[in-house]
Formats: structure tokens, C-alpha cells, sequence
């Protein structure tokens, strides 16, 4: 388990989150390499089944940035967003993922710092929990 | 429609007297078509549907356990070994009745209930729980006629149920959830406005809306629409959009948290016919 390297897929909102991660490249801070960000529209617009695809297919961890409340772009899809997840990980126990593999944070464009640093505890949090483990055929 | 007349049983455990053997002593593709119902569970079911395979030309999953596991899938949310635990207590192992042979022991449980098409290659589906009288109605006019549509057709609608159903959306915000005995809804606005969980958006239509008519919410037996897909996520997707405490905002947090802890068992409720497709092992168990 020593070298075991999560897969993080972030879905991240084109506004404030994939910015805050442009962000934190062009100021040259160092996070793992462990994330695959996915530019979206906002992230209201990131579908349950988008999440839980991610994981099916070898994704240890998905990531969804979005605006800090009361600055999304489209005014609400953040708090759109915050209640999908809310529902999604009350299901998710049920379904065989454990909830920790989603995770929802606020980015704004400023903060490359701080992506960097919620990249970081995300990956540090999913070595500890292990690889996603999915049950093979029969 | 008279169907009787046109066609010639050639296997029904259920009604007539066949056996397994008849079936095997049938040459291949000697049924023109074989409608099999239930979810695969057992090792049992699986050699007779790949029996059936081999000797129909046409495989048809009918009803929802055959097309998406059904309730008997709900099962597949726990282990095999966990399921005999709870039937039968610790300790006990299916096998023959004390002094019987091997032969005797129940046929053995398969890690998951499947539904059909994970089993066998099937052609068709009719679906529902039951499948509604239209639905079959449609198949055997094809199917009579010769003039069936491209393979891996559904016999149900593309477009969802809300599209068929009489009662009338407005609010299309969701202030409260409530379960169905819980409140007498009103008998012409959406079930959905009123709090009470109904498929409608991510099932198909193709039973008039049978249930939301007569004042049931739809629990989805028809199986998603293609463009829902997994049909709890994307009612998941729905609800969080639809759930309003007032004027969205920080403040508003804590009630919408109250509102969607307000949906009670929502596995059983998401995913009533199905969960057969979810092929992730418990966590956390070891």
C-alpha cells in the first residue's frame, strides 16, 4: 500500500475553481500530481452519475470545485451543486463507496493557494482510505 | 387481440407440464420466441436461460426483474454471504436435508441477482412491474405480424412518464418531503410539487401513468429513460435542483439539509427495480 498513488478527477467550475487551479500552476506552487482537472461550465452543472462514472472507472477520488457562495456565475449553480452532493452521499454508503471519496470545495480565482492546499489534504485523505475497490464479476 | 390462437406454447412451467428435459430434447432455435421473467439468482436460473438461449430465436426480457434486476437486485447491496447470514443465522450452509444426497440441496445462489441481459444475450424487453396490458399488446402485434423493430428494442416509450400523465405541474420547486401515506394529495397537481417522490421525469412512459393517475407515486418499473440512465442518480440529480427553503443563499443550508434528510430509505426509493449495475464492493468491511 506504500506506493499507492490516488486518481482524483476534479470537475472544476470554468469560473472561479479551474482559475484558482491556473492559478496556483502560474505561480509555480507545488501539489501532487495526482489530479486530473476537468473544466466544466460551473459546477452545477456536474451530474451525480458524471461522479460515480468517475469512480467505476478507477477514479480513487473525485474532486468538485466551485464558487464561494454568493459569487457563482450563474448566481445559484454552486448551491445547486452542494445539494446534489449532499444527496449523493447519503446514497453513496449505500451503493459500496465510502462518502470521503467525493469531495466539495469553494475555489475562487485568487485562491491558487488554496487549491493547492485542498488538493493536498484530498490526497493525503484518500491514501489513508486506500484504493477504491471494485467487486470483480462473479 | 387474439394470441392464443396464433402461436403454440412450447414451454410453460408455470401453466403447462414441462420439464426441463423437454426443453433439452428441443433441437436449436426451435422456439421463436422465449419471454422469461425474474431476476437470475441461482445457479439453476442460469443453466435454464442459457438453455432457453440456445433453443429460441428470440430472447425476450419481460417484466422488471428480467429487464433490471428488480426488487429481488435490491439484495446485491449486501454479500452473498451476508444475505444467508440474515435468512438463516450463523453457521448454516445450503445443502441437502440431512441423509439426502448432494443432488437434493437447493440450487446454489449466485453472488448477484442479474438481470437478464448479464446472463444471456437478450433481443428484447417488455417491461414493467407487471408490464402494462398496452406494452404486451405492442410486442405481440410486431412480433405476430413479422414486422418487429431493430433488436434491443424496449416496448415502452423514449420519452418520460410526466409526458403522459394528467396532472399538472407549477411549483416545481420542493418545499418538503413527504411519503405517500402521509398526506392525501391533491388529485390534479403533480405528486412531485406536493412533496411525494415520483419517477415520472427519469422513467418511461408507456402505462398512461398508471400510478400518478390513480394517486400513487411512479417507483420506476418501466426502467429509466435512455437519456436519464442510472435512474436514482439522476433523480438524485433532480430533487437537488428542485428542493427550495426560500431564498437559496448560505442562510438556507441548514432547512435544505433538513429537507433532503426528509427522504427516507432513498436506495429503496431511487432504485426500486435495480441496482444490479453498481459493481462496487463494499467498503470499510475488510
Amino acid at each position: 500500500m506504500a506506493d499507492f498513488e490516488p486518481k482524483v478527477v476534479a470537475f472544476l467550475c470554468r469560473w472561479c475553481a479551474y482559475a484558482g487551479a491556473d492559478l496556483a500552476g502560474t505561480s509555480r506552487l507545488q501539489y501532487p500530481p495526482n489530479v486530473v482537472p476537468i473544466r466544466v461550465p460551473c459546477s452545477g452543472r456536474v451530474e451525480p452519475s458524471w461522479v460515480v462514472d468517475a469512480l467505476q472507472k478507477g477514479a480513487d477520488g473525485v474532486l468538485i470545485g466551485g464558487c464561494h457562495p454568493g459569487d457563482c456565475h450563474y448566481v445559484s449553480g454552486n448551491y445547486k451543486a452542494r445539494r446534489r452532493v449532499y444527496l449523493l452521499k447519503k446514497i453513496l454508503p449505500e451503493l459500496g463507496i465510502a462518502p470521503e471519496r467525493v469531495r466539495l470545495e469553494w475555489v475562487s480565482a485568487t485562491e491558487g493557494k488554496r487549491f493547492a492546499q485542498v488538493v493536498a489534504d484530498f490526497v493525503e485523505e484518500l491514501r489513508a482510505l486506500g484504493p477504491m475497490k471494485v467487486m470483480s464479476e462473479g | 387481440m387474439e394470441v392464443l390462437s396464433q402461436v403454440e406454447i412450447a414451454f410453460w412451467p408455470a401453466l403447462a407440464d414441462s420439464k426441463k428435459a423437454d426443453l433439452e430434447a428441443m433441437p436449436k432455435g426451435y422456439i421463436d420466441a422465449a419471454l422469461i421473467n425474474g431476476a437470475i439468482r441461482t445457479q439453476e436460473n442460469l443453466e435454464m436461460v442459457r438453455l432457453l438461449r440456445e433453443k429460441s430465436k428470440l430472447i425476450v426480457a419481460y417484466g422488471a426483474c428480467a429487464h433490471l434486476g428488480g426488487i429481488p437486485s435490491l439484495a446485491n447491496l449486501y454479500g452473498r454471504e451476508e444475505l444467508l447470514k440474515a435468512a438463516f443465522g450463523d453457521g448454516w450452509r445450503p445443502g441437502p436435508p440431512p441423509g439426502a444426497p448432494q443432488e437434493d440441496a437447493p440450487p446454489e445462489l449466485l453472488p448477484k441477482a442479474l438481470p437478464l441481459a448479464q446472463a444471456v444475450p437478450v433481443d428484447y424487453t417488455v417491461p414493467g412491474c407487471p408490464p402494462p396490458a398496452g406494452l404486451i399488446g405492442e410486442f405481440f402485434s410486431a412480433f405476430l405480424s413479422g414486422e418487429m423493430p431493430p433488436p434491443g428494442h424496449v416496448f415502452a416509450k423514449v420519452k418520460a412518464l410526466c409526458e403522459e400523465c394528467p396532472r399538472t405541474r407549477e411549483e416545481r420547486v420542493l418545499k418538503k418531503i413527504v411519503r405517500p401515506h402521509e398526506i392525501v394529495p391533491d388529485p390534479e397537481a403533480c405528486l412531485l410539487d406536493q412533496g411525494i417522490i415520483c419517477l415520472g421525469p427519469v422513467t418511461r412512459g408507456g402505462c398512461s401513468a398508471a400510478c400518478p393517475s390513480a394517486g400513487m407515486p411512479c417507483t420506476g418499473c418501466l426502467g429509466p429513460t435512455p437519456k436519464a440512465g442510472d435512474m436514482g442518480l439522476s433523480m438524485v440529480s433532480a430533487l437537488a435542483s428542485l428542493v427550495r427553503a426560500g431564498e437559496e443563499g448560505e442562510a438556507a443550508i441548514p432547512s435544505e439539509n433538513e429537507i433532503l434528510d426528509q427522504l427516507v430509505d432513498p436506495i429503496g426509493t431511487l432504485y426500486k427495480y435495480g441496482v444490479p449495475d453498481m459493481p462496487c464492493a463494499k467498503e470499510g468491511e475488510g
